[in-house]
């Protein structure tokens, strides 16, 4: 039968290889022009976020600047004091880095493990003195310590030292989380007046939820209504979605607060008619809250949802109808499957944004509707720690990464893609 | 006429090699912005330029420490002084992001007594005042609130009160309105027991508070009749009544929280001369009294006040400095510096219930 073939067996035809090398190169030529634009997202946004991701989990300062202590603290069993040998190695440690910045920044990295560490860092630097402590022996440079502070004989003081010893730390992780260690190292609750971070991480995926959902049921009416509208009224309508959209949003929330207020508008109007007695709480709360979120979201849901609409024929939907579905039953079966991919877009757009949220709850709402975006831009900003700002960072986009892959398999990855 | 193009060539060389040599010396300044910023660009900056020379770039952020240190660290100064809060000054002295200097071989530090004296690293600027905050045409002077108690009184003086979403400053009204002189707040607030006192005292007005963020927050709450009492900056009451024509008054005698900003010179700043130079005029009693008239706090230097006229003192604490908790000096400083995050979350917690 080999006599019939026309080429060896081995080996494809010339021609073949000829297509297949000028495909490669197409293919090549093709990865070339994309490279720029893939460096520049790798460079501008994955490498930092990368970095800043790590902060959550690295142990700046207290290895680096404690060598000698946190290496003598780790014979130690938490138990009563940590021997002689670690107080002198604190002591020339401290005495070391006495009137530098590193000392200041050390005692406020310790100090978000223990309050009273600051002061305590920077206390006894300037209480011990070089000359002094050089002439004493490891027994009498503990009794020194103690002396110059007594929250060295505390071993609460001194379990930071052994707990966070190593280039990693889960001590940020575990703070986003409302955890704190004991001084003999057990993980537990902190005590319930300062546990926050898990209520507002709750807070902020409710807010988030809600915000999304009423969104999508004011925009969906909405988008459709555009969508079937004749052009010159869809351009209007275009144009009142997009207006608010181009205003500021501290000019958009204030507003509302002007309009909410006891002595505002809307108050003044119900009283007017007598509707109500007494003016409604309308702002300050959580129902101020989700009207200035909505009013600020909703056109990120109208827009994907109205380019998907537009471009669904009414054909179909007659058609439908022609084959004897009744209305409900032709926008359940037909219409709600076709622009499905504008209400994944839309509510993937307006629950991300949500999320991150903080400038409005902070104007418009009370207490107890803050969300956690404040926080990361006080930790970030005010308080400069930076390791709890990435840690609840990292914790916020590692549960949008989870919802988004249990819808994904609840309902099919593909539907959710943005088409 | 087409110009030729050596000619063009010639111009643009011009521009690049004259401009710096024309130009005078320029330092940045960077403060809280709004009306700080206006009062200091006509008090502090015109002047100071006109006397030396020496042009001012105007910036501002709100005390986000973080900007200050990512500029120090990474060695691009866009800065050359800064206008902080105590804590900040504090910490970035502390922590090598300001410039130590020795102020007394230019300044008389007695003229800066009043407010606390030098920072770590800066001078005061000015002297900001919170207090008791109410409007002067709902109360009559004889009806008028007189202490934090009245404040926490919501059967005498029904109504909303709006207090600051802070920790710091907050607490120590609670204090006061717990009975606590406010010369002994910050010794009390120290202990344990003086804390639990605090975040009692606000537990018990929670449901009659709005809190506010921004200092024009407090003043829209107070003058849209939202609130009936606030806690409030004085230069912002000051402001609210001048720009709205309204009768905003401040209970002093009730006590009241009290501070400085001061004017730091950035770490490794090339200009360094001239940034002291200005905190120097900025400092003279000329430029702070003009400074304080304009923004209605209080000037730092005592040798302004002989300068003021009677209008502008009235709006100032100067009667009533035996009853303010200072924001200034170790004990608040290091309190604050040690307790303020794990405070602010026990405050946020409390808030949220």
């Amino acid at each position: 039968m080999t006599s019939l073939a026309l080429d060896p067996p081995t080996g494809p035809h010339p021609l073949e290889r000829a297509v297949r090398r000028s495909e490669r190169r197409r293919r090549l030529v093709a990865l070339l022009l994309m490279a720029p634009s893939v460096l520049f997202a790798v460079a501008v946004f994955a490498v930092p976020i990368g970095l800043f991701l790590f902060r959550a989990i690295e142990n700046d300062g207290i290895p680096q600047r404690l060598p000698r202590t946190t290496a003598a603290v780790q014979a130690w069993d938490g138990g009563d004091l940590p021997s002689a040998a670690a107080f002198d190695a604190l002591a020339d440690e401290i005495l070391a880095l006495k009137g530098t910045p590193e000392l200041a920044q050390l005692g406020r990295r310790l100090n978000y493990v223990v309050p009273g560490y600051r002061s305590l860092m920077m206390g006894t630097a300037r209480r011990l003195d070089a000359a002094q402590v050089a002439t004493l022996d490891a027994e009498a440079t503990r009794a020194r310590l103690i002396e110059a502070d007594e929250r060295w004989a505390d071993p609460a003081f001194w379990m930071p030292l052994k707990q966070q010893s190593g280039p990693l730390t889960t001590f940020y992780l575990e703070t986003a989380l409302d955890f704190e260690r004991t001084p003999s190292g057990e993980l537990v609750s902190v005590p319930a007046e300062r546990a926050i971070f898990i209520d507002l991480f709750v807070r902020t995926f409710q807010t988030g939820l809600a915000t999304t959902v009423l969104c999508l049921l004011i925009g969906f009416p909405v988008a459709a209504v555009m969508a079937r509208a004749s052009g010159s009224l869809a351009n209007l309508m275009l144009a009142l979605v997009l207006i608010p959209f181009w205003t500021s949003l501290l000019v958009r929330t204030t507003a509302w607060v002007i309009l909410l207020q006891n002595e505002g508008l809307v108050n003044k109007t119900l009283l007017f008619l007598g509707l109500v007695d007494q003016p409604l709480q309308l702002v300050f709360n959580r129902f101020g809250v989700y009207v200035a979120m909505v009013h600020v979201l909703l056109p990120y849901m109208i827009l994907p949802l109205y380019s998907v609409m537009k471009g669904v024929s009414a054909d179909h939907l007659r058609a439908a109808s022609s084959l004897g579905a009744k209305p409900f039953m032709a926008f359940r079966t037909v219409y709600l499957p076709l622009v499905m991919p504008g209400v994944a877009a839309g509510s993937a757009l307006v629950f991300v944004l949500a999320i991150g949220f903080y400038v409005t709850p902070a104007l418009v709402g009370g207490a107890s509707d803050q969300m956690i975006g404040y926080f990361i831009a006080y930790f970030t900003n005010t308080s400069v720690n930076w390791g709890l700002a990435s840690a609840l960072g990292a914790i916020l986009l590692g549960l949008i990464a989870l919802i988004y892959l249990v819808l994904g398999w609840a309902i099919g990855l593909d539907r959710l893609k943005v088409r | 006429m087409r110009a030729a193009p050596w000619t063009v060539a010639l111009a643009l060389a011009g521009v690049l090699v004259g401009a710096p040599s024309l130009s005078a010396q320029t330092i940045s300044v960077v403060n809280n912005g709004g009306s700080v910023a206006d009062a200091q660009r006509e008090a502090f900056f015109k002047p100071f330029t006109a006397e030396t020379g020496v042009e001012i770039v105007e910036d501002t952020f709100a005390q986000e420490l973080a900007k200050i240190r990512s500029q120090v660290e990474t060695g691009s100064l866009v800065w050359d002084v800064a206008s902080v809060t105590a804590i900040n000054d504090a910490t970035g002295c502390e922590e090598g992001l300001f410039e130590e200097i020795d102020w007394s071989e230019y300044l008389d530090p007695a003229d800066f007594e009043g407010v606390g004296g030098f920072g770590k690293c800066g001078v005061p600027n000015n002297f900001v005042s919170g207090g008791l905050v109410y409007d002067g045409d709902v109360y009559a002077e004889d009806g008028a609130p007189r202490s934090w108690a009245d404040f926490w009184d919501v059967e005498t003086f029904p109504g909303k009160r709006g207090l600051l979403y802070r920790a710091e400053q907050t607490l120590e009204v609670a204090l006061m309105a717990d009975g606590v002189e406010a010369a002994q707040v910050m010794e009390v607030l120290a202990t344990p027991e003086g804390r639990d006192r605090a975040f009692a005292k606000l537990e018990e007005l929670l449901p009659h508070i709005i809190w506010w963020k921004a200092g024009a927050e407090s003043m829209q709450l107070i003058l849209s009749g939202e609130v009936v009492m606030t806690y409030g900056w004085n230069g912002r009451v000051a402001t609210a009544n001048q720009s709205n024509d309204r009768n905003l008054k401040v209970a002093f005698e009730a006590g009241h929280v009290s501070g400085s900003q001061y004017f730091t010179v950035m770490k490794g700043t090339p200009n360094k001369e001239a940034a002291i130079d200005f905190i120097v005029f900025a400092s003279s009693p000329a430029p702070q009294a003009d400074y304080a008239a304009r923004i209605s706090y209080a000037p730092a230097n005592e040798k302004a006040y002989p300068l003021m006229s009677e209008e502008a003192l009235a709006t100032l604490p100067s009667g009533h400095l035996d009853k303010a908790s200072y924001q200034s000096g170790d004990l608040y400083l290091d309190f604050w510096l040690d307790n303020g995050d794990q405070l602010l979350q026990r405050f946020v917690t409390m808030a949220a219930q």
